[in-house]
């Protein structure tokens, strides 16, 4: 934040200098996107929202709005062929809605040569093969990103830099990015209520895009090493049990998530001969502590284009690696007042350690509609099975009744995109 | 004699051009003459920003809803406008690349690349006036 508050100080100082040196004219572009969305999911125990970012959701075949809808608008000024500026504010449905979390970009570009770009301010997050133009409905080919894998992608900007290199060869094309930045926000923990969870990280990696034909590659690798402890009360709570409960140092130590590192590897393809087109990516996520669990994710879709109509299938999965930890507190005889504490601990940690864990699947069809210059209308539909401990990407509409079976929800989408 | 035969080679000369659906044009004074498909589609589909002389590009693009915007980029990349619009999205709100600046008529292209030695542009085919040149010629069916 405080690298962005600089960057926003210096900026007018160092566009009036650019100006100044290029003797040439400065010239302003201005653009934006915008979707309107309606979803409706079926399960009446489990509320479906969009990302992990969003504290409201559907249950129970109610018609939500929030989720989908956005409006986005940017400004790009070139000031010569090396030095550019680019703003993008976003407007939506945010857990906590600021001016400062609507600046989606805010980043100087130096282009010192074709084929080397050096960006510094606040940049988007160029994680997954769809994450940074995630909220732009229009580029892409479902009414949402797939939410198996992209659900868990809290992260849209972080603060910081990157530079990217491409390299052209005969048929092909490779280009590389290193990213390294700082992201500090909070989350929801619950439906339309104000617990939350805040993440301090600094987050650094590289992505590799290989372009050949109507094929695109592409892979990354992302370390993040957490700043903050996200849940200190019940770390704190845990260590002073430990004389009398062996594993609640070694508890303590998930929930003391300082320092503690997780890193993301992906894979992609994709393939488009402007009639078919295809589209896959798997992403492997290891982690240090059992509040963001390891897991593997993955989407596939196929798409047919016929004139203005396109029809597309997708199916989608979230494991996490590791089974369920059974947290046993011992008990104390005559202490029956200890032996209560550290139960209510046990469950407590034994909760937050489930509530985290992410496995279900999910299939669908979809179609989308170019009716008009610059405006889409897509219409999806989904089946989703989660399991009982892996129901993180959702929220329960009632918490004092846990959810013990697997379940099942069915989600239509309707979203009509635009451009301007 | 020597009238009719440069009117039979300037005839001869605008009916080659004529043959093409498409003509891709440069300023007269940028020392490119010839580019080849790849870096074409490079230039308008925002994979490079320069030419490959190395010297800064600045593309123009005819306003989306043209005919003549639709049957370039669809005779260059086999995509419809749609396809452009969305895969130009992609870039442009990822901060990555800014789109060609978009002209009203094929006049307006003409004057804008006589204007500029960094300018390409496409053009219907027509006599051109000497302040430009045409370095690809595109045919729907390519």
């Amino acid at each position: 934040m405080r690298l962005l508050l600089k960057f926003l100080i210096l900026l007018p100082m160092l566009c009036s200098y650019v100006i100044a040196d290029s003797g040439t004219g400065p010239q302003h572009r201005f653009s934006g996107f915008a979707s309107i969305g309606l979803m409706s999911s079926s399960n009446d125990r489990l509320a479906f929202r969009r990302d992990v970012t969003m504290d409201e959701g559907s249950s129970d075949g109610d018609i939500e709005w929030s989720n989908d809808s956005v409006i986005g608008a940017q400004w790009n000024g070139s000031w010569t062929h090396q030095w550019d500026t680019t703003v993008q504010l976003v407007a939506k449905h945010r857990f906590v809605n600021t001016l400062e979390n609507s600046v989606e970009w805010a980043f100087v570009r130096y282009r010192p040569v074709d084929g080397l770009d050096v960006r510094l301010g606040r940049v988007g997050t160029d994680i997954f093969m769809i994450s940074e133009y995630r909220q732009v409905g229009y580029a892409l080919p479902w009414t949402r990103p797939p939410h198996d894998t992209y659900a868990l992608l809290s992260l849209y900007h972080f603060d910081g830099a990157d530079i990217t290199k491409r390299l052209d060869f005969e048929n092909s094309t490779l280009t590389m990015k290193f990213f390294y930045g700082n992201s500090d926000e909070k989350y929801p923990t619950n439906s339309d209520s104000n617990s939350e969870i805040r993440l301090d990280f600094d987050l650094g990696g590289i992505t590799l895009n290989f372009e050949q034909g109507n094929w695109k590659w592409r892979s990354s690798f992302i370390d993040v090493r957490i700043n903050n402890d996200m849940v200190p009360e019940l770390g704190t709570a845990l260590a002073q049990f430990s004389p009398y409960w062996p594993q609640a140092s070694k508890l303590a130590s998930q929930f003391n998530t300082e320092d503690k590192h997780f890193t993301y590897g992906e894979i992609g393809v994709n393939y488009d001969n402007n009639s078919w087109w295809a589209q896959a990516e798997m992403v492997r996520l290891d982690s240090d502590t059992k509040l963001i669990p390891s897991g593997d994710f993955g989407y596939a879709s196929l798409g047919k284009r016929f004139g203005n109509i396109s029809l597309y299938g997708l199916g989608g999965y979230a494991t996490p690696k590791e089974d369920v930890d059974i947290i046993q507190s011992p008990i104390i005889p005559g202490e029956p007042l200890l032996t209560g504490t550290m139960q209510a601990l046990a469950y407590a940690a034994q909760n937050a350690f489930i509530g985290a864990r992410i496995d279900q699947n999910s299939i669908g069809l979809g179609v989308r509609w170019d009716f008009a210059q610059k405006m889409s209308v897509k219409l999806q539909a989904e089946q989703f099975h989660i399991e009982p401990d892996g129901a993180s990407l959702w929220f329960a509409v009632n918490n004092q009744e846990p959810i013990v079976k697997r379940q099942s929800s069915t989600v239509f989408s309707l979203t009509w995109d635009l451009l301007f | 004699m020597l009238v009719k035969s440069f009117t039979l080679a300037v005839l001869l000369g605008l009916s080659h051009l004529l043959q093409a659906d498409v003509l891709v044009i440069v300023n007269s004074a940028n020392p490119i003459d010839h580019l080849e498909r790849k870096q074409v589609v490079d230039l308008f589909m925002g994979r490079v920003s320069a030419f490959p002389t190395g010297a800064p590009a600045q593309t123009l693009d005819l306003q989306t809803g043209s005919p003549g915007r639709a049957l370039f980029y669809k005779s260059l990349t086999g995509k419809s406008e749609a396809q452009v619009d969305a895969y130009w999205a992609t870039l442009v709100f990822a901060g990555r690349m800014s789109p060609p600046k978009q002209l009203t008529n094929d006049n307006a292209l003409i004057a804008a690349v006589t204007e500029n030695v960094a300018a390409i542009a496409y053009v219907s085919p027509r006599e051109l006036p000497a302040s430009v040149k045409v370095v690809m010629e595109l045919k729907s069916s390519q």
